[in-house]
């Protein structure tokens, strides 16, 4: 499974299902109100923060409820799967350079942090981080909720639910836009809401049984997850656009450290041979081919390879000849993951390889000393070319 | 027609605009009704014949929220 995929389909089970049900619950509540009614002869309250008793239901949910809501659920999830497809398409429009991708994912990650803290309330001007929907909409799909037919009103209100996103679910649908592919936004629309789904069921039933009591710590895990999910997303944007403030770099520059010492010199490049890595990793099998007459199809001096799988790149710390171009090989064998999006920032290289085959990217001569990064175009896989 | 405007300290969400505003529904006799949670203020328009300001704000009370005096 696609990481991006996998990714998405956690962030709606964590952040995504409660995120979504601050703001979509109602909407909910008002799809079962219904059956509520058939089942008890009181009618479900709303959460409301502050109040002891508020949100808690005269009746938990029962089997009666599940139709409802389950039609509820398949028409959110269609709902969103659709727009993925729209979004992606969208963004199929434009070709995103890595510092523009890098930037978005900044973008993204400074709009979910600014929610946790509007969560926590530190100041005021991080209301300003939540869209509310428009006031002729919301009175709009309210007329809706008060409809009484048990199958299209739940389906209607489904889907309608596209029109009030909550803050993590307008994250996501940034990254559908930003994967410029309808297929790929649709996927990763669907795997967001269908992982929001069960915590969704989960916190309906959770907020009708339990009250209050779930509120009081319902916010605070939420603040949690979308505070940790933000700094991720800051730090992978971070990582793409080269700054040296992202976490892969400091941790890189504390390693470079201890290394110098461990790792003997360059000797004299030989046809074949691995060479050693300037960090604390241990070594691994780095394959620099110095270009000879017998392969004079080669244009660049030297020819290196990287796996690319699909938990990252093998190796990720590849020593390189300075002052000569590189040919790299980048080799894919059922990769799947977003590690397929080969991405170098500096040189302003992106390159979507395929799932199996060799892929050849060609890198200008660089000076001696000099360090560049690679990545994937999430900044979730990275290394590091040294040129010596 | 009267008009007033409440504060309301605990709105913590955008989903409490929604629950606030569904008021226009429950009460007879609101004109308008106009959330916002940016600045934690609840606008309402009335028909004091027919509901009065205490009587909202009992019904905002009664769903959980403050209003700041």
């Amino acid at each position: 499974m696609d990481n991006a995929i996998l990714v998405a389909f956690i962030t709606g089970l964590t952040a995504g299902g409660l995120s979504c049900f601050a703001v979509q619950g109602g909407l909910l509540s008002a799809s079962i109100a219904q059956r509520i009614e058939e089942t008890s002869p009181a009618n479900i309250r709303r959460a409301a923060p502050g109040k002891k008793n508020a949100g808690r239901a005269d009746a938990s949910l029962q089997p009666g409820m599940i139709q409802p809501i389950l039609l509820f659920m398949t028409a959110k999830l269609v709902a969103y799967t659709v727009m993925g497809f729209l979004l992606g398409w969208l963004g199929s429009l434009f070709t995103f350079s890595p510092t523009v991708q890098g930037a978005i994912q900044v973008a993204i990650g400074i709009f979910l942090v600014g929610n946790a803290l509007r969560m926590l309330n530190v100041h005021p001007i991080f209301r300003y981080f939540s869209f509310e929907p428009p006031s002729g909409l919301r009175r709009y799909i309210r007329g809706v909720s008060k409809r009484n037919d048990t199958w299209i009103t739940p389906l209607y209100l489904g889907a309608l639910t596209v029109l009030i996103p909550c803050g993590v679910t307008q994250a996501m649908m940034a990254v559908a836009v930003g994967t410029g592919s309808p297929w790929l936004g649709a996927v990763i629309m669907f795997a967001f809401i269908l992982g929001t789904s069960p915590t969704f069921i989960a916190v309906s039933w959770l907020v009708t049984s339990l009250g209050a009591m779930f509120q009081k710590y319902f916010y605070r895990v939420v603040t949690v997850i979308v505070l940790l999910l933000g700094l991720y997303g800051i730090n992978a944007g971070l990582t793409l656009l080269g700054s040296p403030i992202s976490a892969s770099r400091v941790a890189r520059a504390f390693q470079a450290e201890e290394v110098v010492e461990a790792v003997p010199p360059v000797t004299e490049p030989a046809n074949v041979e691995a060479l050693p890595l300037v960090t604390g990793q241990p070594l691994v099998e780095v394959e620099v081919v110095t270009a000879t007459p017998a392969a004079p199809t080669s244009a660049a001096g030297s020819v290196a390879r990287i796996n690319v799988e699909n938990n990252g790149y093998s190796p990720n710390l590849l020593a390189l000849p300075a002052n000569q171009p590189i040919e790299l090989h980048l080799v894919t064998e059922n990769t799947y993951s977003c590690a397929r999006a080969f991405v170098i920032p500096e040189l302003e290289i992106m390159q979507i390889l395929p799932e199996t085959g060799d892929t050849v990217v060609y890198i200008p001569a660089q000076p001696a000393g000099k360090t560049m990064e690679f990545m994937c175009s999430m900044g979730m896989y990275t290394g590091v070319f040294q040129f010596n | 027609m009267t008009r007033s405007i409440l504060t309301i300290p605990n709105m913590i969400c955008p989903a409490c605009v929604m629950h606030l505003e569904e008021l226009e529904d429950e009460l007879p006799g609101i004109l308008f009704i106009k959330a916002n949670y940016h600045k934690k203020r609840l606008e309402v328009e009335f028909d004091e014949s027919r509901v009065s300001e205490q009587e909202i704000r009992q019904a905002v009370t009664d769903i959980g929220y403050e209003i700041a005096t």
